[in-house]
C-alpha cells in the first residue's frame, strides 16, 4: 500500500503513538497527586511530601477497605474457578444448540449492562441476606469473573487431545486419575489465566460493589467511590496509586509467566 | 443398570449443574424479579413504560445516552483504526510493549481512570493551564460536568476494545492482496479504499459494536465527569432506585435500556463476528 511513503508512515506512527500515550499516560496522573502536601490535589505538586500514604495507613477506615478487598477477591476468584472448569469441561462434553445457549448464559453478564445486574441483585439480595456481606459480595463478583474462566480453560481444552484420555483409560486410570495426570494439566494455562482476571476484576469492580457491600463489605474501590463524591483529596491519589502499583505488580508476573507457559489470552 | 451413553450425559450434567443454577439464581432470577417489578405500578402495569417513553425529561436521558454513544463510538474507531494498522508494522520488543500499552488500562479500575481524568480537566487542572498557557484558551475551559469531559473519559475507557478487534482483523488480511493491487498500478489511496478498507470492515464493525454496546450501559465515568449535566439511562436508574425509591420505574428503564441492547445485539450478530472480538482481547 502506501507503506513506501515516508509520509504516510510518519503519519501512521506518528497518530497511533499518541493515542497509546492518551490511553497510558492520564493513569499516571494520580502517582505525583499522591504526593501532594496540601489538601487540595495540585498537579504538578508545589510542595511534595508523602505524608498522605502516611494517613492512608493509618486509617482503619482505608484498611480495612483493602482487606475486604482481599476476602472479596479471594473469595470470588476460587469459586469462579470451581464453577467456570467445571463448566468449561461440562461444555466440551455437549453439542449444537444446548452449547450455544449455555455458552450465551455464560457470557450474559459481560452484555447485560452492570447497572441493571446491580440493581436487580440489590433488589433481591436485601431479602436473601446478601447484600452487606462479604460472601454476597463476592457471589456478585463471580457473575463478573465466571466469563474470564471458562473461555481461558475453554481455549486450552481445545489443545486436549481425546484420544489421549481414551489412551489413560484404555490402560485402566480411573477417571478421577485421568482427570488428575491428562486433563489437569492441559488446562492449568488457562485456569491460571482465568484466575488472574478473576482476581483483577474483582478487585476493580465498581458497580456491583456500591449497592451490595452496605457497611460491612465496604471493598477498596466502594470506599474510592464514597469519597470522590465528597471531596478531590489526595488521600484518594494514595489509594490510586496503591491499586495501580499493584496491578502494575501483577501485569508483569502475569505477562512473564505466560511467556513461559502457554496461558491462553482471553481476557484483558 | 446404567449404559455408557447414559454415564457420559450423567457427568455432563453434573459438570454444568453448578454453573448453570449459580446463574439461574443469581442473575436470571433477580432480572426477572425486576422485570416484574417494572409492572407492579398502582397506575396500571405499563404505566411505568408510557411514563419514561412519554416523559420529555427521561426521553431527554434516553437522547443524551444514545449521542454519547454514537459520539464515542465514532471517535474510538477513528482513533483506533490507525492505531491497530501501526501494531501490525511493529515487530519484537516494541510490537510487545505497544500491545501491552493497549490492554495494560484494561487492568486498572474504571474509578482510577475516571479519578485520573477528573484532576486533569479540572478547571485548574494542568490541561487548563496548558491550553491557557499556550494561548489556545483565553480563559480555563469547563471541560468536567459537560459531555465534553465525559466523551473523553469513555473515549480513554473504551479505545482498546476499537483497537483490538481491528488489529485481530488486520492481522488476518493477505499482504499479497495488496502487492498485488499495488502492482496491478492501483494508486496507494485506491489500493487503501478499495482492498484494505473493506478486508478490514469486519474487524471496525465488530469493535464499532462493542464499543457502542458498552457504552450505552455506562455509569461511574458519566457519573463523575458529567453529573447532573450529562445524564445517561445508567445514571438515571441508579437515581431512581437510590433517591427516589422508584423502583417499577427503575425496572422499566432498566429493561428499555437491555432491550435496546438485546435488539441491536441480534441485529449484529447477523453481520459481525461477536464472539471473536471477545476473544482477542
Amino acid at each position: 500500500m502506501a507503506e513506501r511513503s515516508p509520509g504516510f508512515r510518519f503519519a501512521v506512527h506518528g497518530l497511533g503513538s499518541l493515542v497509546l500515550a492518551f490511553l497510558l499516560l492520564p493513569i499516571f496522573a494520580v502517582v505525583p497527586a499522591s504526593l501532594n502536601y496540601g489538601s487540595f490535589i495540585r498537579l504538578p505538586p508545589e510542595v511534595w511530601s508523602t505524608r498522605w500514604y502516611a494517613r492512608f495507613f493509618a486509617d482503619r477506615e482505608w484498611l480495612t477497605s483493602l482487606v475486604t478487598s482481599f476476602e472479596v477477591a479471594a473469595i470470588a476468584t476460587a469459586v469462579s474457578a470451581l464453577l467456570g472448569t467445571a463448566g468449561a469441561l461440562g461444555l466440551t462434553r455437549i453439542g449444537g444448540r444446548l452449547r450455544a445457549a449455555l455458552t450465551g448464559l455464560i457470557l450474559a453478564p459481560m452484555i447485560v449492562p452492570v447497572i441493571v445486574t446491580a440493581v436487580s441483585l440489590y433488589y433481591v439480595g436485601r431479602y436473601w441476606g446478601m447484600t452487606g456481606t462479604v460472601p454476597g459480595l463476592a457471589m456478585a463478583h463471580v457473575l463478573m469473573c465466571l466469563p474470564f474462566v471458562v473461555l481461558n480453560v475453554g481455549v486450552s481444552l481445545r489443545a486436549l487431545d481425546p484420544s489421549w484420555l481414551r489412551a489413560a483409560e484404555g490402560l485402566g486410570a480411573s477417571p478421577a486419575r485421568v482427570f488428575a495426570t491428562v486433563t489437569l494439566p492441559t488446562i492449568l494455562p488457562g485456569l491460571f489465566g482465568g484466575a488472574v482476571f478473576s482476581l483483577i476484576t474483582s478487585f476493580d469492580e465498581v458497580v456491583l460493589s456500591i449497592f451490595i457491600a452496605g457497611v460491612q463489605a465496604k471493598t477498596l474501590p466502594v470506599k474510592m467511590w464514597e469519597v470522590v463524591r465528597l471531596e478531590f483529596t489526595p488521600i484518594l491519589s494514595v489509594a490510586s496509586t496503591l491499586l495501580i502499583g499493584l496491578t502494575v505488580l501483577l501485569f508483569v508476573l502475569f505477562r512473564l509467566a505466560a511467556a513461559r507457559a502457554r496461558v491462553a489470552g482471553v481476557g484483558p | 443398570m446404567l449404559t455408557a451413553t447414559m454415564r457420559r450425559h450423567l457427568i455432563s450434567a453434573a459438570l454444568l449443574a453448578p454453573v448453570v443454577g449459580f446463574l439461574a439464581v443469581v442473575f436470571m432470577l433477580p432480572l426477572g424479579v425486576l422485570l416484574k417489578l417494572s409492572f407492579t405500578a398502582p397506575a396500571g402495569p405499563l404505566s411505568t413504560y408510557a411514563d419514561i417513553l412519554g416523559g420529555w425529561l427521561y426521553t431527554r436521558v434516553f437522547w443524551n445516552t444514545l449521542v454519547l454513544a454514537v459520539m464515542v463510538t465514532a471517535i474510538t474507531i477513528l482513533a483506533g483504526y490507525p492505531t491497530a494498522h501501526m501494531l501490525t508494522r511493529l515487530k519484537g520488543l516494541t510490537l510487545t510493549l505497544a500491545v501491552y500499552g493497549v490492554l495494560f488500562p484494561l487492568w486498572i479500575s474504571v474509578l482510577i481512570r475516571t479519578f485520573a481524568w477528573i484532576l486533569l480537566l479540572e478547571k485548574n487542572g494542568p490541561i487548563n493551564r496548558l491550553l491557557v498557557g499556550a494561548g489556545i484558551l483565553d480563559a480555563p475551559a469547563a471541560f468536567l460536568f459537560s459531555n465534553t469531559g465525559v466523551a473523553i473519559g469513555m473515549v480513554h475507557v473504551l479505545l482498546p476494545y476499537a483497537i483490538l478487534p481491528i488489529y485481530a482483523n488486520m492481522l488476518r488480511v493477505d499482504a499479497r492482496l495488496l502487492q498485488a493491487s499495488d502492482g496491478l498500478g492501483a494508486s496507494p489511496l485506491a489500493t487503501f479504499r478499495r482492498v484494505y478498507l473493506p478486508l478490514t470492515m469486519p474487524g471496525v464493525a465488530a469493535g464499532a459494536v462493542l464499543v457502542f454496546l458498552l457504552a450505552l450501559g455506562f455509569f461511574i465515568t458519566p457519573a463523575l465527569l458529567g453529573g447532573a449535566n450529562s445524564m445517561t439511562v445508567a445514571m438515571l436508574i441508579e437515581t431512581l432506585v437510590n433517591e427516589r425509591l422508584a423502583w417499577p420505574l427503575a425496572g422499566a428503564a432498566s429493561f428499555l435500556l437491555l432491550a435496546a441492547i438485546l435488539v441491536l445485539l441480534a441485529v449484529a450478530s447477523r453481520f459481525v463476528k461477536l464472539g471473536a472480538a471477545l476473544e482477542v482481547r
